[in-house]
C-alpha cells in the first residue's frame, strides 16, 4: 500500500474536519484529514472538483425555527417534512403508508465523501414503508432554513412486493449559501412498481448534494428523475442495483444550469444478475457561463446474462459560453447482452427553429416550444397529470428565468 | 394598375459563396396561380426559402415586394404574419412538439400579431375537425409529434392542414404533390383549389404537369439555372412534358 501524503488542508476542509469531530466522527474526521476533498484526480469527480469548488462550509444546521413557502405545490400530494435534518412530525399518512423515524442515516456503506458525509452527519431518518397500492402521491419536502448552514438528511423508502407509489422529494429553504447533503434509500420488493422524483429547487446560492441509493428485487419497475433547477452548485448521484431477475428500470434527469451554476449527475448502475433491463435517458440544458455534467456508469455483471441496458445523453446549449460534459461507461464482463450508449450535445436545431417561424411563431416562442418539446421525453411517463403539471411549471419558470 | 400579390425584381442569391439565383423577375397578381417548373437543381426550392425568410442566403441584389411591402428585411415569423405561406417540399419533423399544440400556437401567434382575439380551445379544435376532415386528416395523427413518423403523403396533407387553418395570402406550393399517390393528389388539389380566392395568389412549384390539369395555372413560368427563362399560358406546361427543357436553356442564353 502506498504511503498517503497529507494534502494541504483548505479552510473548507478545516471546517469539515471540526464538525466531523464535534459529532464524535472522529475516525472519517482523521480520514478525511488525510485526503481532503476529492479533486479532479479522483476519477468519479473529475468534472467536479470539489477542492476548487467548495470554498467554505457553514457551520451544522440548528433546528430550524421558521419556513420559507413550499417551492412546489402538488395538487392532492400527501406531504412530509424533514428540516434541517429533522424530520417533522406528520399528519395522518394514507392508507397503505407507515411513516417512522430511526436513527442515523439510511445509506449503506460507500467509498465516496459524499456517502461517508452524509452517514457522520445525518441524525436520523425518515422512514416510509408502502404496503400496498398508495394512490396520492407523496411529496417528502425537506428545507433548509434560516441561517447558512450545513445539513445533512435521510430517508429510507421501502415499496412492499407488488405495492406501488410516486414519490416526490423536493429541497429548497431559505435563501443562504446552505450546504445540503440529503440521502434517499429506496428499496423495491418483488413486482413493486415506483416513480421516484427528486427537484432541487434550492436558491442558487446554495450548494445542493443528493445521493440516492436504489435496491431492485425480482419484477420490480422503477422510474426515476432527477432534476436540477436550483442551487448554484449541484451534485446528483445515482446508485442502483439490480438484484432480482426480470426487473426494470428508467433512470431519468434533467439538469438545468444557469450562469455561474455547474451541476453534475452521476449514476452508477450495477446489473448484477440476469434478465434485467434499464434505460438511461439524461438531459441536460445549459445557458450563460456554466456547467453540466453528466457521468453515467452502467457495469453488468460476469453472470448478468440477457442484461439490456441502453443510456442517451443529450445536451442543449443556448449560450456559447456553456459547457456540457458527458462521460459514458459501460463495464461489461457478461457476453450475452445488449448494451449501448450515445451521446449528442448542441444548440436548438435552425431548421426546427424556421419551421416554426415560417408559419408565424415567434423566434422567443419557438425556442421554449422545442425546449419544451426537448424535455418532453422526460416529463410524458408521467402519469399523475397533477404532478406533471407542477413539474411543468418548474421547468417553464427556469426557462423564462 | 393594383398592386401584385407578388412582385420579384432582379433577385441575385448566392448560397455559400455560389450564385443560386440569377436575376429572378416575376409578377403574380392577386387571385391568381402561377407555376413554376424546372430541372432539379435550377432554384427552386432556393426561391422559395428566400421568400420565407431562411437564414443562409445573401440575397446580393434585388426587391420582394409582398402586397407592395418589402418582405426581405422581415423575420420568417412576420412573413407569414403578414400572409404568406410556404408548403415545405420537405417538411421539417419536430419530435416532442405535437401537431396540435402547434397549430394553436401558431394561429394564435398570427392572430396576436395583427391584434386579433385568439381562439377559444372549441372553436380551434373545430376548425381543425373541418379543415382536417376534407383533407383526410385523422385525429391520431393530429396527437403525433409535428411530422414525426409521418407518410410523405401524410405530411405533405399535413402543410395543407396548416394552410387552409392560416388562411395566407400569398401561398408558396414546393412540391406539394411529390410523393402523393392518384387519390392523395386529388384531396391534395382539391384542398388548395378550395382556397383559391380573388384575394389569394398561389406559386405553384412542380415538376410534372398532372397536378396542373387539378390546380389549373394561369400562368407557367420555366425555370433554368437561377432565373425564370420562359412565361406563358398553362400550354407551355404540356409543351415541357413533351420537350424536356433542354430547348429552354438555351432560350435563356
Ligand atoms: N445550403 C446550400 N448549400 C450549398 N448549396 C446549396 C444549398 N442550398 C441549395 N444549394 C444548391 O443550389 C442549387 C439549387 O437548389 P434548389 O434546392 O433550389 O433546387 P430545386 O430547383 O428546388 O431542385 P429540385 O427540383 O431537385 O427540388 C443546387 O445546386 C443546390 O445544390
Ligand atoms: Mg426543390
Amino acid at each position: 500500500m502506498a504511503l498517503q501524503i497529507p494534502v494541504r488542508i483548505g479552510p473548507a476542509e478545516q471546517s469539515l474536519i471540526d464538525q466531523l469531530n464535534s459529532v464524535g466522527a472522529t475516525a472519517e474526521a482523521t480520514r478525511f484529514a488525510v485526503i481532503g476533498l476529492p479533486t479532479r484526480k479522483v476519477e468519479s469527480y473529475h468534472y467536479t472538483d470539489l477542492k476548487q469548488l467548495l470554498r467554505t462550509v457553514p457551520p451544522l444546521a440548528s433546528v430550524a425555527t421558521s419556513a420559507s413557502p413550499p417551492a412546489l405545490r402538488i395538487a392532492g400530494a400527501h406531504q412530509l417534512m424533514i428540516a434541517n435534518g429533522a424530520v417533522q412530525e406528520s399528519s395522518t399518512a394514507p392508507a397503505g403508508v407507515i411513516v417512522g423515524k430511526t436513527a442515523g442515516s439510511a445509506l449503506g456503506p460507500r467509498d465516496d465523501l459524499l456517502v461517508r458525509l452524509n452517514s457522520a452527519l445525518a441524525t436520523e431518518t425518515l422512514s416510509l414503508v408502502l404496503e400496498s397500492s398508495v394512490d396520492p402521491v407523496i411529496q417528502i419536502d425537506r428545507r433548509t432554513e434560516g441561517p447558512a448552514g450545513h445539513a445533512a438528511d435521510s430517508a429510507r423508502i421501502f415499496v412492499a412486493d407488488g405495492a406501488s407509489a410516486t414519490i416526490v422529494e423536493t429541497y429548497s429553504g431559505s435563501n443562504e449559501p446552505h450546504l445540503t447533503n440529503h440521502a434517499s434509500f429506496v428499496q423495491l420488493g418483488k413486482g413493486a412498481t415506483l416513480t421516484h422524483i427528486t427537484v432541487d429547487l434550492s436558491s442558487k446560492s446554495t450548494t445542493h448534494f443528493a445521493t440516492s441509493e436504489y435496491l431492485l428485487a425480482e419484477g420490480a419497475r422503477l422510474r426515476t428523475l432527477t432534476i436540477h433547477a436550483g442551487a448554484g452548485l449541484a451534485r446528483s448521484q445515482v446508485f442502483a442495483r439490480f438484484a432480482g431477475e426480470r426487473a426494470h428500470a428508467d433512470f431519468t434527469g434533467l439538469n438545468l444550469v444557469g450562469d455561474g451554476q455547474h451541476g453534475d449527475i452521476t449514476i452508477d448502475i450495477s446489473h448484477a444478475v440476469p434478465n434485467t433491463t434499464s434505460k438511461e435517458i439524461f438531459k441536460a440544458i445549459a445557458r450563460g457561463r456554466s456547467k453540466a455534467v453528466f457521468q453515467g456508469r452502467i457495469v453488468v455483471a460476469r453472470d448478468a446474462q440477457k442484461t439490456d441496458a441502453k443510456m442517451m445523453m443529450q445536451g442543449l446549449m443556448l449560450s456559447d459560453e456553456a459547457e456540457i460534459l458527458s462521460k459514458p461507461e459501460l463495464e461489461i464482463y457478461a457476453d450475452d447482452v445488449v448494451c449501448g450508449h450515445g451521446s449528442t450535445c448542441g444548440a436548438l436545431d435552425e431548421d426546427h427553429m424556421f419551421y416554426l417561424m415560417s408559419r408565424g411563431v415567434p423566434k422567443a416562442e419557438a425556442e421554449t416550444m422545442l425546449v419544451r418539446g426537448f424535455l418532453a421525453e422526460l416529463t410524458d411517463p408521467i402519469v399523475d397529470a397533477a404532478l406533471k403539471e407542477a413539474l411543468e411549471a418548474v421547468l417553464d419558470g427556469w426557462l423564462g428565468g | 394598375m393594383t398592386t401584385p400579390m407578388l412582385e420579384i425584381r432582379d433577385l441575385h442569391v448566392r448560397v455559400e459563396e455560389r450564385e443560386i439565383l440569377k436575376g429572378v423577375n416575376l409578377v403574380l397578381p392577386a387571385g391568381e396561380v402561377h407555376a413554376i417548373m424546372g430541372r432539379n437543381g435550377s432554384g427552386k426550392s432556393t426561391l422559395s426559402y428566400v421568400l420565407a425568410g431562411r437564414d443562409g442566403y445573401e440575397i446580393t441584389s434585388g426587391e420582394v415586394l409582398m402586397d407592395g411591402q418589402n418582405i426581405l428585411d422581415l423575420d420568417p415569423n412576420e412573413r407569414a404574419t403578414a400572409g404568406l405561406f410556404l408548403a415545405f417540399q420537405y417538411p421539417i419533423e419536430i419530435p416532442g412538439v405535437s401537431t396540435m399544440t402547434f397549430l394553436k400556437a401558431a394561429i394564435n401567434a398570427q392572430l396576436k400579431a395583427r391584434g386579433e382575439a385568439v381562439l377559444s380551445t372549441p372553436d380551434f379544435m373545430r376548425a381543425v375537425k373541418d379543415a382536417g376532415a376534407s383533407l383526410q386528416i385523422n385525429s391520431d395523427m393530429l396527437k403525433r409529434a409535428l411530422n414525426v413518423g409521418f407518410s410523405g403523403g401524410e405530411k405533405k396533407r399535413a402543410e395543407i392542414l396548416q394552410m387552409a387553418l392560416l388562411k395566407p395570402k400569398l401561398c408558396v406550393l414546393d412540391e406539394t404533390d411529390s410523393g402523393l399517390d392518384i387519390d392523395a393528389l386529388r384531396i391534395v388539389s382539391d384542398g388548395v383549389n378550395a382556397l383559391r380566392s380573388p384575394t389569394r395568389s398561389m406559386l405553384v412549384i412542380t415538376h410534372y404537369q398532372r397536378l396542373l390539369n387539378y390546380i389549373v395555372p394561369d400562368v407557367v413560368h420555366v425555370f433554368s439555372d437561377g432565373r425564370i427563362v420562359k412565361s406563358g399560358g398553362k400550354e407551355l406546361a404540356l409543351e415541357l412534358e413533351a420537350e424536356g427543357y433542354a430547348g429552354f436553356s438555351e432560350a435563356a442564353a
